[in-house]
């Protein structure tokens, strides 16, 4: 037997909560284990998909983001290095990073104020609220994300949930761009600490 | 208040959600590389930053599985080589750098590539390269943006200890037949003094003698420059 299939075989088969992790899958992945990116595939699709749909909004276009990404995903397992941080921040880091930009060239098509002005800043956190009733990190999100200020909570949302540039968040806030900047960083931190992340 | 390196680690967090422009991206990767503290914070907030995706997971339609493991059955996979060098720090440097060194290449190209002397235009291009990518990585280097009225933006890359400035305008209007885009630098006796022509709309301009000056500001001029703005600015960006 492959070397690879014997190391995929010795993992545990069972769901996703208790079975091998994303940093494991992706390690295979990397050797090009068709299985195994299988495997991640149901492990992380979720929040793929769930992150670009709330960036992105349009289902056509999340959906076609989202091939993006995973594809992507699959073809630089390679470059993945573990000491740099999970693989599940890696995969997100880069959703997050495809979302936006497909935001962004479309914003270029249309006018960003007016983009800005339709928007309720207080929109983000409420929708997050609704849907982090389940599982226990997501209610950890927003128990964390009440503990920070509305100018932190707002600037760090608008930005990771909208897709918006500092200077976009700084006028929709009506606030200078410097504060926006360490609100950003301010509320970041403070997520960090009452999540425990270490990076 | 004196504002150097301070301002790039403020960065940290607009970086780790993705809010920076394109040229400030490069310039903060390349500071990272200088700057270990930065880039252990960038990690955790970048990790943070992830748990918020998390938050919103939400199944993607079930027929994309199938097309995604085809797709990916007949895509190979890039070479591990570059990631696989001992020193994981000098890697980062070196891509961020790129990134930026591209940027700066890129705007070159579509600027130069009317010259007829294609040797001649390689040696500058490289030269310029240098320069700029030498430029982005001061580890002083500050970042500046500015808005015109119309939706144009400027972001001038400062740096105390080189007594520079990098400006580079996006989306900028033509200025007109026979006319240029001209900047300023503006001292505390509010006099402007001539700080350079962008060759075109998208060149980036070193700006030098930073001393003194406290704002930075562009007109529309004649094309050859004035001695003194004959437009109002259609921008002007504090330096301090």
């Amino acid at each position: 037997m492959p070397e690879r299939e014997r190391a995929l075989q010795s993992l545990p088969r069972t769901p996703r909560d208790v079975g091998p992790t994303a940093d494991e899958l992706l390690a295979l992945v990397a050797r090009g284990d068709e299985a195994a990116f299988e495997r991640l595939y149901d492990v992380v699709s979720g929040s793929v998909f769930g992150l670009i749909r709330r960036v992105v909004r349009d289902q056509a276009q999340s959906e076609e983001v989202f091939q993006e990404v995973m594809l992507e995903v699959w073809r630089t397992a390679t470059r993945f290095d573990p000491d740099r941080g999970s693989a599940n921040t890696w995969i997100l880091t880069l959703t997050h990073r495809r979302a936006v930009d497909r935001v962004r060239s479309a914003q270029a098509a249309t006018h960003r104020e007016d983009r800005a002005a339709r928007l309720d800043p207080g929109r983000p956190f409420d929708e997050v609220s609704e849907q982090v009733d389940g599982r226990l990190e997501q209610r950890q999100v927003r128990r964390c994300l009440s503990f920070l200020t509305e100018l932190q909570r707002e600037s760090v949302l608008l930005a990771y949930y909208q897709g918006y540039s500092y200077p976009e968040v700084a006028s929709l806030l009506s606030i200078p761009l410097g504060t926006v900047k360490t609100r950003m960083r301010d509320g970041l931190i403070r997520l960090r600490d009452c999540m425990g992340v270490t990076g | 208040m004196r504002t150097t390196s301070a301002d790039l680690h403020t960065l940290t967090g607009a970086y780790a959600v993705n809010a920076l422009s394109e040229i400030e991206r490069a310039a903060f990767e390349t500071h990272l590389t200088r700057c270990e503290s930065c880039a252990v914070e960038v990690a955790e907030l970048a990790a943070t930053a992830a748990r918020l995706g998390v938050a919103v997971e939400s199944p993607p339609p079930p027929q994309l599985r199938a097309r995604v493991l085809a797709a990916a059955a007949e895509t190979r996979q890039v070479s591990p080589h570059a990631a696989r060098v001992p020193n994981p720090r000098r890697v980062r440097w070196a891509g961020g750098l790129l990134a930026a060194a591209c940027l700066v290449a890129a705007v070159f190209v579509t600027v130069q590539y009317t010259e007829s002397d294609q040797d001649r235009q390689l040696a500058q291009l490289s030269s310029e390269y240098s320069r700029f990518s030498d430029f982005l990585s001061t580890p002083d280097a500050k970042l500046i943006n500015g808005k015109a009225p119309n939706g144009a933006t400027g972001t001038a890359v400062v740096s105390a200890s080189r007594d520079e400035a990098l400006f580079l305008a996006k989306d900028l209007p033509d200025p007109g037949d026979g006319r240029i885009y001209q900047l300023w630098l503006i001292g505390a006796d509010k006099d402007p003094h001539p700080a350079g022509l962008l060759q075109s709309r998208s060149t980036p301009v070193v700006v030098s003698g930073l001393t003194g000056a406290k704002e930075v500001a562009l007109t529309v001029e004649p094309s050859g420059g004035s001695e003194k703005p004959s437009t109002p600015p259609v921008m002007a960006m504090p330096l301090v």
